[in-house]
């Protein structure tokens, strides 16, 4: 919200001296965080009153018109201009030749479209009402041709108003609010809100605007007041300028004066054609009734918005806006002056569902003070009648107000107070800061009670903690000296499973060179279906952030492969690794749980057997350093959507016979289809499900122990068909047993010109010893015997 | 050679013997051209079965009244012997040494050390276990839960009902099955209280989510930190130490910050810790919108509301609750400009060069920055 500092002079006899920018910053350390701070600088001499006698199109020149002007001391100049909306007769800002303001320099004389052009009709933006951009600005015709205006009122400073800063604060919506901080912050006094009297102004004799509420809760208080005499004149200068500087565009004299309301005080106020609005009923709408707001829209309503009828007929949508039928307009001659309170609840969902935020709306939305309504009206009374002797009100106020507000009072206990703030806060300087803000401190017994004024009794403070915060910022939360605080020791159970993934991370990032990624939690639909996947049942947001961003993933691989198709350009190596959550659909719940995938990629020709091998060692490794334990890898056939799992290349990794996770490599077709590129690399990738992995324990590992006699290696290297699987050949050797046999490693694979075509070696190591005695000679060859005996039953050729 | 027991030995001829092995050892030793020959050879002629070894396991076998003059002249063979080894052992080490000497200008220290290449964490991820091991430091919990969430938890729990105007500030988005994707690390709050009941410190550092169009600043998906503090004597003095010495943590040098007050419908007072910007030093830019501060930790005293639906009595025990940008931390951190770099997958952007490739050499410095 944007700020004037001129209006808020009229409330706080601010410093002459004042800097805005320290004002502002001490606002945000006080009360709310201050954007900007800007000064409206027009720089303005020499401007004056006008008047418009003729106007003429100029036909050479579109959207020009030649306009003849009143400036005074019976002189007449001509000046063109584009100024809309000028008619005979209206009054307008004029800079003749000679005056000056920032935006254009001295003005002067100019020849425009072929004809001389004196001096200009001044277009609103050049004078600090950006909002009206080339419209010219209206004057009262109250004001003589010639008069000379004050350059002090163009200048101005605003402060802009972070508006989430102020969500809780009705009381900021308006200047008047504003200034009383502000006067807090300043330690000056705040003026009393100028409001007219009512009551002596209001005759007996008259009558009053009946008002049926039909839901109080809804509407806690509607007041109203009729007047004669509709206001045709602008609204002083003074008053759309400053509209000007806070953002909003001066539109006629009634429209402004309520207007000027709204960021006065924080109330909206709504004027109906009193002829057509005689009598007020606040009732729901019709489920399927049709309304046309003063936008010109026709909205179909629900039950759950609150009209506002009059005999019967819908009128305005409460709180949001006014109707079109019933509006202020030429012929209007009475007026039903609308100043009300609504549920904040209600106005919220009629604004949110039918896609109408107003500047009303925003403000009822806060939950204003009630005792706003009358005030509003006595305050546009103050204002009119001065700008518009013509008006004559024409009724008693009449005020509906079936819920008053409950007066709060709270009661504050000194010792939570100075827990709270860190020190004691005697009662003269609760009184001291909260004082000023309306709040009235009364002693009782060992604490204080504190009563709450209206502003601030609508949901802002209604406990012990709502009334510390307004001392403790006013005490400056930068003044309190930070200390550390003391506390009890306790245990925690540990979080196992945030354990096991950040060490999971760990090690995958330094005991391999993996690097993490961070994805988005849903898949890209189109990406997915370019590739001519299809991922299957997915959890699914309501309200995805763009199109075909609305599946949930069930994986982390689809987003691995996308950043390897991302990364490729630049690095021949990848390896990649994220951490994530991955949600599946369920019946009747949904479920979420936590993955770690990881995907290896070279380019080169018949590097997938090395990569493969690379990832399930790295993975082999994981499971050693996190459960002490071998996993296995079982091959198994893949999982239909999930076309990244080759058809004869896919494992599910196992704990314990327990699945754990999966492992794959992309297989050509789904590599040529993500990029032509990506045919001559290698991809692998894996994919393990961390949660519940946490509940695995992690036993010592078993040590061998010192051997008191010495142990022997030897190597046995074994010739087999290359179709045969290792596994096969190391299940065979599983169940050779000898009583010297301490164990069997394998050492390595070699296919080469040593060996047959389609045929590789298998080399393993073993170990052999006795624990009772050292080994002779004939011992190991006994063994060797032995061994190359039971390998050659098994079918292989054994390597010499 | 001397074989079973012998009744009387011509002397003569055992020195004889003894004389022909020393000399076919000079022979041979001078023909070793390594250590190692030397090495077999000490086995051949020492070794149990060498051709001075088996004279030395048969003195046994002479009659006593030599055994002794045979012993000696063995003995003193053997001796003799073993410095011809040394000798020629120091000889050929010696050689070596100067043989190396030679090539001592092809050994080049200076080559850079080999490494296999390295892998690395997300630069969120690294600030995030800093953050993690200063809180276990003081004894805090480290929590994690759903990023899919009850609405329950992530709003009602926390002082913000469903008419609440606080729930257009977090713009959510909202699952099909009715749960939100959470809009704050905060419902954990609420879950950790529950599991743990007070005194309770924790700190949350998860993925949040909110419904936001994404540019350079803004991101629908992003870290935070929370931390919760429930004790029986808990201030706001405390919250601000507490959030001065976690970012003087991370950021490993002295910040300025600035407090004021903010508003949470789950905090009571409510205030917002501003640090003083990373980027440019205070003095106002595009990072920090000229302001000269980022907001970097929304905070507050926990609302009795959110302690009564956590189970914890606020008559007895008070707390603070903060929720760290732990995204915009971790870029103020690694002067990363524009925040959509974190999600993107690609590594150039998120990994240090110096773990990417072989050693650098040139330039010293950052060779292309972050921009747009």
């Amino acid at each position: 919200m944007l700020i004037s500092l001129n209006w808020i002079r009229d409330y706080v006899d601010l410093p002459d001296d004042l800097d805005p920018s320290d004002l502002a910053e001490r606002f945000t350390r006080t009360t709310a965080e201050v954007e900007e701070v800007h000064p409206i600088r027009v720089a303005a001499r020499g401007l004056i009153v006008a008047r418009v006698v003729s106007l003429a199109d100029l036909p050479d020149a579109r959207g020009l018109r030649l306009v003849s002007l009143d400036v005074g001391g019976g002189k007449t100049v001509e000046a063109v201009t584009a100024a809309p909306a000028l008619h005979e007769g209206c009054s307008v800002v004029y800079a003749p030749p000679g005056s000056s303001v920032a935006a254009y320099g001295e003005i002067g004389t100019a020849t425009v479209a072929g004809r001389t052009s004196t001096g200009m009709i001044l277009p609103g933006d050049a004078m600090g009402i950006a909002m009206a951009a080339s419209e010219a600005i209206f004057v009262s015709d109250a004001m003589e041709p010639g008069e000379q205006l004050c350059p002090e009122d163009f200048e101005d400073w605003v402060i802009e108003v972070d508006n989430k800063s102020m969500t809780h604060r009705p009381d900021l919506w308006g200047h008047y609010g504003i200034a009383r901080e502000i006067a807090a912050i300043v330690g000056r006094p705040l003026k009393p809100y100028p409001v007219a009297n009512l009551e002596e102004l209001v005759s007996d004799g008259l009558g009053q605007v009946e008002i049926a509420i039909a839901d109080a809760n809804a509407c806690p208080r509607y007041s109203a007041l009729l007047f004669e005499g509709v206001p045709t004149e602008p609204a002083p200068l003074w008053m759309q300028l400053r509209l000007g500087h806070v953002g909003m565009r001066p539109i006629t004299g009634l429209v402004d004066l309520t207007n000027y309301i709204m960021a006065d005080l924080g109330q909206p106020m709504h004027a109906f054609d009193a002829e057509k609005v005689s009598r007020i009923e606040v009732d729901w709408a019709q489920d399927g009734e049709r309304f046309t707001t003063l936008d010109g829209a026709e909205r179909v309503l629900t039950r759950e918005e609150l009209m506002i009828k009059s005999a019967g007929h819908s009128v305005a949508l409460a709180g949001v806006m006014g109707g079109l039928e019933t509006e202020v307009s030429e012929g209007t001659t009475t007026l039903l002056l609308e100043s009300a309170n609504f549920s904040p609840v209600t106005i919220r969902k009629a604004a949110i569902r039918l896609g109408l935020r107003t500047d009303a709306s925003a403000r009822f939305e806060k939950s204003l003070d009630p005792a706003h309504t009358v005030l509003a009206i006595e305050r546009f009374v103050e204002l009119a009648r001065p700008m518009y002797p013509d008006m004559r009100i024409t009724s008693r106020l009449s005020d509906g107000f079936p819920k008053p507000l409950e007066p709060i009072t709270v009661k504050l206990d000194p010792k939570h107070i100075a827990r709270t703030i860190g020190r004691d806060v005697p009662t003269e300087e609760m009184e001291r800061l909260l004082h000023p803000l309306g709040f009235e401190v009364v002693e009782a017994g060992e604490g204080v009670d504190v009563s709450v004024p209206s502003f601030r009794a609508t949901g802002d403070v209604s406990i012990e903690d709502d009334v510390i915060e307004e001392i403790a910022r006013y005490i400056g939360y930068n003044v309190i000296p930070p200390t550390m605080p003391r506390v009890s020791i306790r245990r925690f159970e540990p979080n196992a499973l945030h354990e096991l993934e950040q060490r999971t991370l760990e090690y995958f990032t330094t005991a391999h060179p993996f690097h993490e990624i961070q994805g988005y939690l849903w898949y890209d639909a189109n990406w997915l279906s370019q590739m001519g996947i299809d991922p299957g049942p997915c959890v699914e947001l309501a309200n995805p952030a763009a199109e075909g961003l609305h599946l949930m993933r069930r994986s982390l691989v689809p987003g691995l492969l996308a950043s390897v198709a991302k990364n490729r350009f630049h690095f021949p190596v990848l390896d990649i690794i994220e951490l994530g959550s991955v949600f599946e659909r369920g019946d009747p719940e949904d479920w979420e749980f936590r993955h770690v995938g990881l995907i290896s990629a070279r380019r080169g020709k018949r590097v997938e057997q090395e990569l493969y091998a690379d990832l399930k060692g790295a993975i082999e490794g994981w499971a050693w350093e996190r459960f002490s334990r071998t996993v296995a890898f079982v091959p198994a056939p893949p999982t239909p959507d999930r076309p990244w799992e080759h058809p004869q290349r896919t494992a599910e990794i196992t704990i314990d016979g327990q699945a754990v996770g999966r492992m794959s490599v992309i297989d050509l077709s789904l590599r040529r289809v993500i990029d032509e590129h990506l045919t001559s690399w290698g991809i692998a990738w894996a994919e393990l499900h961390s949660s519940g992995l946490e509940r695995l324990d992690r036993p010592a590992e078993p040590i061998d122990g010192i051997w008191e006699y010495p142990r022997i290696e030897m190597d046995f290297s074994v010739i087999v068909p290359s179709a045969m699987r290792y596994q096969q050949v190391a299940e065979s050797l599983t169940a050779f047993d000898h009583p010297l046999l301490k164990r069997v490693r394998y050492v390595g694979c070699y296919e080469g010109d040593a060996i047959e075509r389609d045929r590789r070696s298998l080399t393993f190591r073993t170990t052999v010893g006795d624990d009772a005695r050292t080994l002779v000679d004939e011992d190991a060859n006994a063994f060797r015997r032995a061994f190359e005996e039971y390998l050659q039953t098994c079918g292989y050729e054994m390597r010499r | 050679m001397l074989q079973g027991v012998v009744d009387l030995v011509d002397i003569e001829q055992l020195d004889k013997a003894i004389a022909e092995i020393e000399a076919d050892l000079t022979t041979r030793l001078t023909d070793a051209s390594g250590v190692d020959a030397v090495r077999t050879l000490e086995t051949g002629v020492l070794g149990k079965k060498g051709t001075l070894g088996s004279l030395i396991s048969s003195i046994k076998d002479y009659p006593p009244e030599q055994r002794n003059q045979v012993g000696r002249t063995i003995n003193e063979a053997k001796v003799r012997v073993k410095n011809l080894f040394q000798r020629r052992i120091k000889e050929l080490e010696s050689a070596a040494t100067s043989a190396e000497a030679a090539s001592a200008a092809a050994f080049d220290p200076t080559l850079p050390g080999t490494r296999g290449p390295m892998g690395s964490v997300h630069p969120v991820t690294a600030v995030q276990w800093e953050i993690e091991r200063a809180f276990e430091r003081l004894g805090f919990t480290v929590e994690a839960g759903p990023e899919m969430e009850e609405e329950y938890n992530n709003f009602d729990a926390l002082n913000i009902p469903a008419t609440h105007p606080a729930r257009d500030m977090q713009d959510t988005f909202w699952l099909k099955n009715g749960k939100v994707l959470r809009t704050h690390t905060s419902p954990v709050q609420y879950r950790t209280m529950r599991k743990f009941g007070a005194p309770l410190r924790a700190i949350v550092p998860g993925r949040c989510f909110r419904y936001e169009t994404i540019d350079a600043s803004h991101e629908n998906t992003f870290h935070q930190v929370e931390g919760l503090l429930i004790d029986r004597d808990i201030s706001i003095p405390n919250l601000i130490a507490m959030a001065r010495m976690l970012l003087e943590e991370v950021m490993k040098r002295e910040i300025e910050l600035r407090v004021r007050p903010g508003f949470f419908p789950f905090v009571e007072p409510g205030i917002e810790i501003d640090m003083n910007c990373q980027i440019c030093g205070g003095a106002g830019c595009a990072t920090c919108g000229q302001s000269g501060w980022i907001e970097i930790l929304p905070a507050g005293m926990v609302h009795p509301n959110v302690l009564r639906a956590g189970g914890i009595d606020p008559n007895e025990f008070t707390g603070f609750a903060f929720g760290l940008g732990l995204t915009r931390l971790a870029m103020m951190k690694y002067g990363i400009r524009d925040i959509r770099v974190l999600n993107s997958g690609d590594l150039r952007a998120l990994v240090s060069p110096a773990r990417l490739g072989g050693p650098i050499i040139a330039p010293r410095k950052k060779c292309c920055s972050q921009t747009s």
